[in-house]
């Protein structure tokens, strides 16, 4: 806490800031008429003058340019004169050989200030008008420096003869790499200019309100972030589409920025200990890197950051921001004991005041703390590790402390946790995990169900929020309302008496109400924008915008043509929009998505998938990038076959690395367990299937998805092996896991599974029921494609009890259609297909000789669709029903043909070889 | 066994060899132990006796059995010393030795250095070397000081690390290199982060010269775990036990190091350094009373003694000896005020007193006095504790852990703190801590327990676990059986809670005590056994009660009513018993 209560803001003297004032004095001399010396003309001079004003404003920021790298910049503005100009430089250091020199040069600089009264200037005099941003920054150093202590000059004098010696040593080095700098940088000129005199006018407003308190450090969103990036992690339930897209520009993308990062890591490393900046530039500067830890993910090399924090934390012993950033760190490289250390670690220190911009410094540093906080992260913290009930118990004890402090900012933010806490994590509804100590505002909710739970949790959370005005949580918990709506059926708390509702629906007008509602953020935050900066990371972009080459876009030359849209003027200004806000509205399009791909609607879901791609892609965090490529490429295996799929599988692995557990390695095993099903595979198939199992930890109410998919997919291959009664067996052990955990979605597409089982044993009157039970849970919860599948498994079934049930069974099929052939899989429209032929077949009142071609249309269509798909069975089917059509008909040369096709596909399926060696 | 007289004759020598260099601590040190060897009776002198004379009953009270009970034949003292003394390499000084030594001793240690720039003997290579350690030392300190940011400390260094580190591996090297200049590389590389390697520096040091007990020390403090310890390859030498006995107080072996000390008080019989060493392992052990008399006892011997004396402050704090404390502490502060030690005696006073505040401030100007002083971060934690100002005693708390992560105390505090907060959850993570470091202390699982049993977890099967480690770890306050009791009775195991109230009333009937646990514990039992007609048990714990006054009494004879009634319902026991 000691570091709060020292001065920040203290602007020290530094050589950087002797140079510029060197500089200044070359700019401005004193008693100069007109142009001075070695300027030849005046754009010449204003050019540097704009070069000066850029780097007096970049001196708030935490990193000081070394000599070196300032020579390099004044080579790219000085043009003809700049050997003049860095000469001068080197030799006005030089002459600095002792400590009084550097009294006589400050006594100096004084004189290229105007007085006051500007009136006694004359015409063309050049003079440094005290109050402009320059003349400024010349008195700010002048004070700075005779407030300095005898003993401050004397470190003063050491540290400039260490700059100058640094720079020294590499000046050899930058003769050679001088070239090709210099032609990025010719046409950048233009640009820059105009481009410092808008940033300026802005600049100033914002050092008048940093004058007042600027409440930059903005830590709300991490702790929000890890709710919606949790939220959105597990808001892709069912298996769905993809499409190739800009894969290529969006790595490129990505690894730059990577890049950028690191290497500013690694700068660090190099001249931190020479300049330490105030402790306010420092904390901006922390919230920058704990923003790309978040965004990079584990692709952040985790060493490299460890090393830099030892380093600042032997600096700064007292900057406890640093051990809540090991703590970030740590837990995205996954080392939990660490982890659980720093974050211990820093509660301890700060006491929760120190970084969180939930505390009123009037209200706040109580005598109490603020540990409430404390148990929150350490909640997620578990929650993210994998131990749920930990979390519960930690997120409990968090909301009965901040109810004893009146947190109510807190309390809103824990409810949102444990909300989320319990929607994702499967708590089974038996489990009385909850315990008698369940906190007061959820004890009334005891005997609720889980869900009931989470909604009142929810509701909570999100009332809190609104009357406390915390944007992003209200964003968010919209969009968690928006997928609870989209889960579960709307039912009423207390489901008695006369009124209690019958209709027992999801609603998805409200699920994009709450979507909606969530994305309006976006406007709230452009409004107040300049409140949020971060005052470090905004005089770093200053000079980061100043190297940036400024003809080139941003992004490539296909997106150019978007990048009119009012978004991408946003995404150029990044500082005015928080990274956690523009995660929160991307989490609104994957959810969007997701919700379309639940509804069943493909296009809408691809759209909003390649909305989120296109726009939100490198500000996100990569956990969210990676689910949205993930669904671009099950679209495109369902739609597309698997070649394209497993093309664009190779970039996505290329761009995330694939670690355990990750989206992409799961999508990986999906894909090969599919393709081996269709192919006939079964070994194969067996084997992802295991090794998807494999990915799931062991401790009960985790990876839920994960176990769910997998149990799927073992019933399914167990299926295809022709093994009933064990399929049947897993399926139903599946169907009790999904009722406990309450997984109602899953359900649905568990009883269609049961339903197909005994329709291929040939238990028709068996899987009737079954059918009809999914079809009804996909009424209620509005899954209309599954629906549709559903149906089609009813109308087989129905055909499977003898073929006077055709008529029904064709009218079911046409029935479902228009939902299977315009949103439907390769795989289900090409069943469709050839089950209508079947039926008009079995039909006795069809006549094949008349109405030939409704069949083999039919059948033409799905052969097409199969053979993308490389599914075998299906395939030879088709072919095997268009050679009996051809040989009814007469055309014998078809026919053959059809047979021949017939016979490769039966090959093919009994001989299963592995063509994939390089994708398993 | 080593003579007594090679012993004393080796640290004379190596006194004289030590402050020749400049290497004060260590010739006090051996100094100390020097006049700790017990003198033969023929040569007393009249000052030797002085000085011994007031040694001690109690000496005699705690080593009486020693003489028997001779510890595990060392290999150390079977042997003669395997390094004889080395011979000094100029039998005089160069003047310029003389003259760079006076201005070290005036502590003009650039001075020095400069004086002794072309002189190429060892001796004097070392001192120049060791005057420009120091000189940067200095300079570090100061410039600390200056540079300090807005952050805390700066990154001050000392800057003659590196050309000494140069130059003494050159020497090094070439073998042109002394064991003082060793201990010297080796101190240097510690600076500079090398662990390893200064440890292997200095093991060659102390091999190769043993007497030099800051290179021990040095090493002693780069011996974090038992393993490094082990894999030192340390020569044999009565140097080396003193070594492992601070060695292995450090890893908390406190009985290991008491062996190790218990030995060596065979020759240096009335070393004060060694009666220090005894009563801090002791304090360890939780032995207050013999604690308190050793350093009774010390002080007479060495009444202007400092150092340790914040030990015994804490032993007096814990016996609540207010007078004793504020004679310690008035005698401490005339001594020398500016010692970390004395400002935290003088805050052990103030918190006895009451007075936290002041406590706290002097808390503070000891841990001023050294940043690093562990006991001052952790005394002040439980001073703000006293003061309620939670978040502050955490702040402490932490510190002292991150000083020094082995301390159970202040992990101990840091969940008392929170628990005070009402987040029993949060604070078991740190008992948890507190207990690994120390998982034979009752006092620890008890609160441990009492989190669990707190009404917001309320988990109480756990709470029973942890009571049932602290019954194994020898409850002294007889909290846990009564606990375990308590919980076993409220979850309706009645058959575990009778056991427990049972053993409870046996060991208050083997302390003597009496109270309402102990009437709990009776009617409890005496209700059980009735219900489970076991009358005549029943019976006997209901006299018992009867003793007492009290509503336990009327209890009592309701519940000998009801037996009476009870059995007049068996007639073959009513038969048996009406005669009476």
């Amino acid at each position: 806490m000691a570091g709060l209560t020292r001065t920040a803001g203290a602007f020290a003297v530094t050589p950087h800031k002797i140079s510029v004032c060197i500089l200044l004095q070359l700019y401005a001399p004193s008693a100069q008429m007109s142009l001075p010396f070695p300027f030849s003309s005046i754009s010449q001079h204003n050019r540097l003058g704009l070069y000066l004003l850029s780097l007096t404003k970049s001196c708030d920021d935490i990193f000081e340019p070394k000599l070196e790298n300032l020579i390099n910049q004044l080579r790219e503005v000085g043009e003809d004169m700049d050997a003049w100009l860095t000469d001068h430089l080197t030799n006005r250091f030089s002459s600095l050989t002792s400590p009084d020199d550097l009294l006589n040069f400050f006594n100096d600089m004084r004189g290229i200030l105007g007085s006051l009264d500007s009136v006694a200037a004359q015409d063309d005099q050049i003079i440094l008008d005290p109050n402009s941003n320059l003349g400024m920054f010349v008195r700010r150093c002048i004070l700075a420096f005779n407030l300095l202590s005898f003993e401050g000059v004397c470190h003063l004098f050491t540290s400039i003869e260490v700059y100058c010696r640094e720079a020294h040593s590499s000046s050899a080095q930058y003769d050679a790499s001088n070239d090709n700098l210099g032609s990025l940088i010719q046409h950048d000129q233009m640009d820059m200019e105009k481009y410092i005199m808008d940033k300026a006018t802005e600049e100033i407003e914002l050092q008048k309100n940093a004058s007042g308190r600027v409440p930059f450090h903005l830590h709300t969103p991490e702790a929000l972030f890890k709710v919606t990036e949790e939220q959105m992690k597990h808001a892709c339930l069912l298996v769905t589409r993809k499409e190739k897209s800009s894969t290529n520009t969006k790595k490129a993308e990505a690894t730059q920025l990577a890049c950028a990062s690191s290497s500013t890591v690694n700068d660090t490393l190099v001249d931190e200990s020479l300049f330490l900046r105030t402790n306010y530039q420092i904390q901006g500067f922390l919230m920058e890197q704990a923003d790309a830890i978040e965004t990079h993910g584990s692709s952040l090399s985790s060493s490299s950051i460890e090393s830099f924090l030892q380093k600042l934390q032997n600096l700064a012993p007292e900057l406890h921001r640093v051990h809540f950033l090991r703590y970030l760190n740590k837990l995205h490289s996954d080392d939990y004991f660490a982890a659980l250390e720093n974050l211990l670690r820093y509660f301890d220190y700060s006491a929760g005041t120190e970084g969180f911009d939930l505390v009123l410094p009037s209200t706040g540093c109580s005598m109490y703390g603020r540990y409430e906080i404390a148990l929150l992260c350490l909640g997620m913290m578990h929650f993210r590790f994998g131990h749920p009930n930990l979390a519960l118990e930690v997120l409990t004890e968090a909301v009965r402390v901040s109810q004893q402090h009146s947190n109510d900012t807190c309390l809103a933010y824990t409810l949102a946790a444990m909300s989320n806490l319990l929607s994702e994590m499967g708590i089974a509804s038996t489990t009385s995990v909850l315990g008698s100590s369940y906190s007061p505002v959820t004890s009334t909710a005891s005997l609720l169900s889980v869900q009931q739970r989470v909604y009142i949790l929810l509701k909570e959370s999100l009332r809190r929020a609104d009357t406390l005005k915390l944007r992003r949580l209200v964003a968010s918990n919209h969009l968690a309302m928006a997928k609870f709506e989209l889960m579960h059926v709307q039912r009423p708390l207390l489901s008695f008496g006369p009124k209690a509702s019958v209709r027992h629906k999801t609603c998805p007008v409200s699920v994009c109400k709450e979507i909606r509602l969530g994305a309006h953020l976006l406007s709230d935050f452009s409004a107040e924008s300049s409140t949020m900066t971060i005052d470090g990371s905004l005089s770093s972009v200053w000079l980061k915008d100043l190297q940036k080459p400024w003809g080139q876009p941003v992004f490539s030359q296909e997106s150019g043509s978007r990048k009119s849209s009012t978004f991408f003027q946003f995404c150029d200004h990044l500082v005015s929009i928080p990274g956690s806000v523009s995660q929160i509205i991307g989490a609104s399009y994957l959810l969007r998505a997701t919700s379309w791909e639940l509804y069943g609607s493909a296009p809408m879901a691809r759209m909003n998938t390649l909305v989120y791609a296109t726009l939100f892609g490198d500000s996100s965090s990569s956990s969210d990038a990676e689910l949205a490529y993930l669904k671009l490429i099950q679209h495109l295996a369902l739609y597309k076959g698997y070649k394209d799929a497993f093309a664009a599988l190779k970039i996505a692995e290329e761009k995330f690395l694939t670690v355990s557990k990750s989206k992409i390695l799961l999508l990986k095993l999906q894909l090969l367990h599919e393709h081996a099903l269709h192919r006939g595979n079964l070994k194969l198939a067996q084997r992802m299937c295991n090794e998807l199992g494999g990915l799931a930890s062991t401790t009960m109410g985790v990876d839920m998805e994960l176990k769910v998919e997998a149990s799927l997919r073992e019933a399914r291959t167990l299926l295809a092996a022709k093994q009933y009664s064990q399929a049947a067996n897993v399926a139903h052990s599946l169907f009790c896991t999904c009722h406990k955990f309450n997984l109602q979605i899953e359900k649905a597409s568990v009883l269609l599974l049961l339903a197909e089982i005994h329709k291929k044993s040939g238990n028709a009157v068996l899987g009737l029921p079954y059918a009809l039970a999914s079809i009804s849970f996909c009424q209620s919860f509005n899954l209309d494609l599954l629906k549709a599948s559903a149906t089609l498994t009813l109308a087989e079934l129905w055909l499977g009890l003898g073929s006077n049930h055709a008529k029904r069974a064709l009218d079911l099929l046409h029935g479902a259609f228009p939902m299977i052939l315009g949103h439907g899989g390769l795989e289900l429209r090409a069943r469709a297909y050839i089950f209508e032929a079947n039926c008009y077949l079995s039909d006795p009142s069809f006549s094949v000789s008349t109405d030939s071609d409704t069949v083999l249309d039919s059948l033409r269509q799905a052969s097409d669709e199969l053979q993308a798909l490389e599914y075998h069975e299906l395939a030879a089917e088709a072919f095997y029903l268009m050679a009996m059509v051809y040989d009814k008909l007469g055309r014998l040369e078809e026919r053959e043909e059809a047979a021949t096709l017939f016979k490769k596909h039966i090959t093919a399926l009994e001989n299963p070889q592995d063509e994939e060696p390089n994708m398993a | 066994m080593v003579s007594k007289e090679s012993c004393r004759n080796e640290i004379r020598a190596a006194i004289r060899q030590l402050s020749d260099r400049c290497l004060y601590s260590a010739a006090k040190w051996a100094g100390e132990q020097l006049v700790g060897i017990e003198q033969d009776s023929s040569n007393f002198t009249p000052s030797n006796t002085r000085f011994q004379r007031g040694s001690s009953s109690i000496r005699r009270r705690f080593s009486t059995n020693e003489s028997i009970s001779t510890p595990q034949p060392s290999v150390g003292f079977s042997q003669p010393p395997a390094t004889p003394l080395p011979q000094e390499d100029e039998v005089i000084d160069g003047d310029l030795y003389l003259l760079a030594k006076s201005y070290f001793d005036c502590r003009e240690y650039r001075r020095a250095s400069h004086v002794l720039r072309d002189q190429m003997s060892k001796k004097s290579v070392f001192l120049r070397c060791y005057a420009l350690y120091l000189a940067g030392e200095k300079r570090k300190e100061e410039e600390m000081v200056e540079l300090e940011g807005p952050l805390g400390k700066s990154d001050a260094i000392n800057r003659e690390l590196v050309s000494l580190e140069r130059e003494l591996s050159a020497l090094k090297r070439t073998g042109a290199i002394d064991s003082f200049g060793l201990y010297l590389y080796g101190v240097v590389l510690k600076e500079k982060g090398n662990a390893s390697l200064a440890r292997a520096s200095l093991v060659e040091s102390v091999n190769s010269y043993p007497w030099n007990w800051s290179a021990w020390s040095e090493l002693q403090s780069l011996c974090t775990s038992i393993e490094i310890l082990n894999s030192l390859n340390l020569n044999n030498h009565w140097m080396k036990e003193f070594f492992l006995g601070s060695a292995y107080q450090e890893l908390r072996m406190h009985s290991e190091s008491l062996a190790k000390y218990e030995y060596l008080q065979d020759i240096f019989s009335f070393s004060n350094y060694i009666q220090a060493q005894t009563a801090k392992a002791q304090y360890s052990l939780r032995e207050f009373d013999q604690v308190e008399i050793m350093f009774e006892d010390l002080l007479r011997n060495d009444p202007y003694r400092v150092e340790d004396m914040d030990l015994y402050s804490n032993v007096l704090y814990a016996k609540e000896a207010c007078a004793a404390l504020s004679y310690l502490a008035h005698k401490v502060f005339l001594t020398d005020k500016y010692r970390p030690e004395s400002c935290c005696i003088v805050g052990n006073y103030y918190s006895l007193k009451g007075q936290h505040e002041k406590a706290v401030m002097y808390f503070r100007r000891a841990l001023k006095l050294n940043k690093k002083y562990l006991s001052a971060w952790t005394l002040m934690g439980h001073e703000y504790v006293e003061m309620k100002n939670t978040s502050a005693a955490i702040d402490a708390y932490r510190r002292a852990v991150d000083v020094n992560p082995c301390d159970y105390r202040a992990w101990y505090g840091l969940g008392q703190a929170y628990e005070m907060m009402g987040m029993p959850f949060y604070a078991l993570h740190y008992f948890r801590k507190s207990i690994f470091f120390l998982p034979n202390d009752s006092r620890l699982w008890i609160a441990m327990a009492k989190c669990y049993q707190s009404e917001q977890l309320h988990m109480l099967e756990e709470a029973i676990k942890c009571y049932k480690r602290a019954v194994n770890c020898g409850d002294t306050e007889g909290i846990a059986l009564n606990q375990l009791a308590k919980l076993h009775q409220k979850l309706g195991r009645n058959e575990e809670a009778a056991f427990y109230f049972e053993k409870d009333l046996e060991r208050m009937d083997a302390e003597g005590l009496e109270g309402p646990n102990m009437f709990e514990a009776l009617v409890f039992l005496a209700t059980h056994l009735k219900t489970n007609k076991k009358f005549d048990e029943a019976e006997v714990y209901c006299t018992r009660l009867l003793d007492y006054s009290g509503p336990e009494k009327e209890k009592a004879k309701s519940l000998l009513r009801g037996i009476r009634m009870a059995q007049t319902g068996f007639p073959s026991m009513d038969m048996e018993h009406f005669p009476l």
